[in-house]
């Protein structure tokens, strides 16, 4: 018998220079033709005259501490006038002893949200729904007050970034069930309740949501009986609310095109009524599939909420304004002012655009 | 319905059970209701304007305006009426609308290919901007252009300069205009039958290639007509042409044209603004071509660029166009913002001076949403007959 042979592994051999290592990642990623390097150069030239002004603005030479302008003695930005302001920013003109309103009011929209997460489908559908839909009538009976034997505080008082959240969410609460009536009558086959849905949704996105808004505070008060006055607040709700709706039956019309015609016909199978089909087997599937274009709608809508300034409502870029054209501080402060306003939008709007990237990156289940 | 199969068929359905006579009864409550709200809403509306005096009907355009208007592409006097002062902030409705839609197109595919560049740099600058802009507020961007940006320009006197033609300070920007003597007529026909004959050449060129295989030069061609052609009239008539140049007379400059900072900063903020959203679906439409594709086409020996312009972007049309269709319509919608910043738009002018002046809120906003209404319808048709074009053609 022959002698096996033993079998020595030779040592695995390191990998060739030209493909890992950062000078391989630069001429890789920045220089690997002529033109690229010049493009590098270009913009890296470009970056490195500009950034280091702007950093140097935005932090190193910028002041930070004081409550006056007086106190704005370096060449840098002036983030004081921001702290200055920081409570009209987020409050408006709302009373200093009763913030803790508006606070409690943003708490229990977080804690309703969180809990959203957190509890099983039961408790879910029972108890959090029920509350969402409650949510924004305890909000403006704690924000008012004179409901609940508290100090009245007047909507003209109401403002900062505290009336952009409430707002958006009160109107996506009520525009959520009323934009899927909505895109369910567009799918009817009742053909007069069909037409009025299309007329509906189709007036209230080709219009400018400013246009509405004119319409809210001009036009509004003329619909409503002689001797009654409605709060300027409310008429713009009703507004958001109904722009809203237009916004979010379109998106469910896309979430129903996206379920299978099996769902429909399994549920008609089982003996489901209409009721029973469309809440208990395509809602949930509908709300599934368009999550991420509800939640782009309502990044939408929370943007346009700044819109807002031009009727007079004390959302936070109006107050911004007005804080600009104070006396006290006319030094020239908008960059400050706007760069925070950006500031607090942005990281508000690009979760939101994260969260419903994630979900979509869940829910795509295709070969890329 | 819970009706034993066999007896379906002859047991009559009850009434309420049957469909069609559900569908008679929801409607007619639905219209019965709808009329009681309108009803009420209209003889509100009624006894609301005879109570505060407000006149109906649209005898108010005939009425003299007698205010100013900063900008207009028309001639118009403060003695016109308020029917002009209408077409007067449409035209400029349609001006920054359409400078936006153009310049938003091209921000926004430049941004969009960006995104899939070789090099990491130019790849972080295209993701950066789609994800700062697309995320703050358009008002926050029309207020920060306008009051921090360029209201920090120089005053007239120590304007930015191009070449002495061309002048940037805190009124506006002043660009040369090129004014047209006898003859400049040729020039402008030259420049149309240019456009026409590119077109035909176009479709005899592809029809060739689809007959015989043979490419022909399209891209040397079309720009050679398009400046020959011009070019030729241009010098046979004499130079029809001279430069009206803007020059400094007193506190500001006359003659060339004026933008005016209102319109610059409005066109400005939307092209940024939708031109992220562009880049965004650009960018998903390039994403959403099946890598099987590029690869086919590399194998085909094909060139990169070729493969982007041939095999690439025609299928990412397919996912970009009915996006841009809605970006369109909701930039148009937004350039109503100029009424925060005064630009003499639609908006501006007529729900604005024109509404306060009158008081006829409610004829005023029905003609304003009117032509937003139909310039999106415009748009969209516009759009779908483009988008039928770069459908997917399934045999």
């Amino acid at each position: 018998m022959n002698k096996l042979q033993t079998f020595t592994p030779s040592p695995a051999r390191p990998a060739p220079e030209n493909t890992v290592g950062p000078a391989v990642w630069l001429k890789n990623n920045l220089f690997s033709t002529p033109l690229d390097t010049v493009a590098t150069l270009l913009l890296g030239y470009i970056l490195l005259t500009i950034l280091p002004g702007v950093i140097d603005w935005l932090f190193l030479s910028a002041n930070w501490t004081g409550d006056s302008q007086d106190a704005c003695v370096n060449d840098g930005a002036c983030w004081v006038f921001v702290s200055a302001w920081s409570q009209q920013f987020f409050y408006g003109s709302y009373p200093t002893d009763e913030l803790w309103r508006v606070n409690l009011s943003i708490a229990m929209l977080v804690v309703i949200i969180a809990a959203s997460y957190q509890f099983e489908k039961g408790v879910r559908e029972k108890i959090i729904i029920p509350l969402f839909l409650l949510l924004p009538v305890i909000s403006i009976a704690i924000l008012d007050g004179s409901y609940l034997g508290l100090e009245r505080v007047s909507t003209d008082l109401w403002g900062g970034f505290s009336l952009n959240v409430l707002l958006a969410a009160a109107s996506i609460i009520v525009a959520f069930p009323l934009g899927f009536i909505w895109a369910l009558g567009r799918r009817s086959h009742m053909p007069f309740a069909r037409s009025i849905s299309i007329i509906l949704i189709e007036f209230f996105r080709g219009v400018p949501v400013l246009a509405l808004f004119f319409m809210g505070s001009v036009m509004l008060p003329l619909f409503f009986p002689e001797g009654t006055s409605v709060d300027k607040l409310v008429r713009v709700w009703i507004v958001l609310i109904l722009f809203m709706a237009g916004y979010m039956a379109e998106v469910f019309r896309g979430g129903f095109n996206a379920i299978p015609q099996g769902q429909y016909e399994a549920a008609d199978s089982l003996g489901l009524s209409y009721w029973q089909k469309t809440v208990l087997i395509i809602l949930p599937q509908v709300i599934k599939v368009s999550m991420p274009n509800i939640l782009a709608t309502f990044v939408m809508l929370f943007k346009n909420t700044t819109f807002l300034l031009i009727i007079g409502i004390f959302e936070m870029l109006s107050t911004t304004q007005t804080a600009l054209s104070n006396s006290r501080w006319l030094g020239g402060h908008a960059e400050e002012g706007y760069i925070f306003v950006a500031v607090v939008f942005w990281t508000v709007c690009f979760s939101m655009s994260m969260i419903a990237t994630n979900i979509e990156r869940k829910l795509n289940t295709d070969h890329q | 319905m819970n009706v034993p199969q066999n007896q379906a068929s002859t047991k009559k359905v009850a009434f309420f059970n049957n469909p069609a006579n559900r569908a008679v009864i929801y409607q007619a409550l639905l219209m019965v209701g709808l009329g009681y709200f309108f009803y009420t809403i209209i003889s509100n509306t009624l006894a609301n304007m005879e109570a505060r005096g407000i006149k109906s009907g649209f005898d108010f355009l005939w009425g003299t305006a007698g205010f100013d208007i900063l900008m207009s592409l028309i001639p118009y006097e403060p003695t016109d009426t308020y029917g002009r002062t209408f077409i007067v902030g449409m035209l400029n409705t349609v001006l920054v609308s359409s400078i936006g839609i153009v310049l938003s197109t091209v921000v926004g595919f430049v941004m969009g290919v960006a995104y899939f560049s070789h090099n990491w740099l130019i790849r972080k600058i295209a993701t950066v901007y789609v994800e700062t802009f697309r995320n703050i507020p358009l008002l926050l961007q029309v207020f920060f252009w306008y009051f921090a940006v360029l209201s920090a320009l120089p005053s007239a006197r120590q304007s930015l300069s191009l070449g002495e033609a061309i002048f940037l300070n805190v009124r506006g920007l002043y660009l040369p205009d090129a004014v047209g003597e006898p003859g400049s007529g040729v020039v402008y026909a030259a420049i149309a039958v240019a456009i026409a004959a590119i077109a035909l050449l176009r479709r005899w060129a592809k029809r060739r290639q689809a007959l015989t295989g043979k490419q022909f030069p399209l891209l040397y061609a079309t720009l050679g007509l398009l400046l020959g052609l011009p070019l030729i009239a241009f010098l046979l008539m004499g130079m029809p042409f001279h430069w009206d140049y803007p020059a400094l007379k007193g506190f500001n400059f006359q003659g060339g044209i004026t933008i005016i900072p209102e319109l610059m900063a409005l066109a400005l903020a939307l092209t940024i603004y939708a031109g992220a959203f562009i880049a965004e679906a650009v960018r998903a439409g390039v994403q959403s071509v099946p890598h099987g594709q590029t690869e086919a086409a590399r194998s085909l020996g094909m060139k990169e660029k070729q493969i982007m312009n041939l095999i690439v972007v025609p299928q990412a049309m397919r996912v970009i166009t009915p996006v841009l269709n809605s970006e369109y319509q909701s930039l148009v919608k937004n350039s109503t913002l100029s009424t925060a910043i005064g630009y003499p738009d639609l908006f501006t002018v007529f729900v604005g001076t024109t509404l306060n002046q009158t008081g006829q809120a409610i004829e005023i906003v029905f003609m304003t949403m009117a032509v937003y209404f139909v310039f999106n319808m415009l748009i969209s048709v516009a759009m779908n007959l483009f988008n039928k074009r770069v459908a997917l053609v399934t045999k």
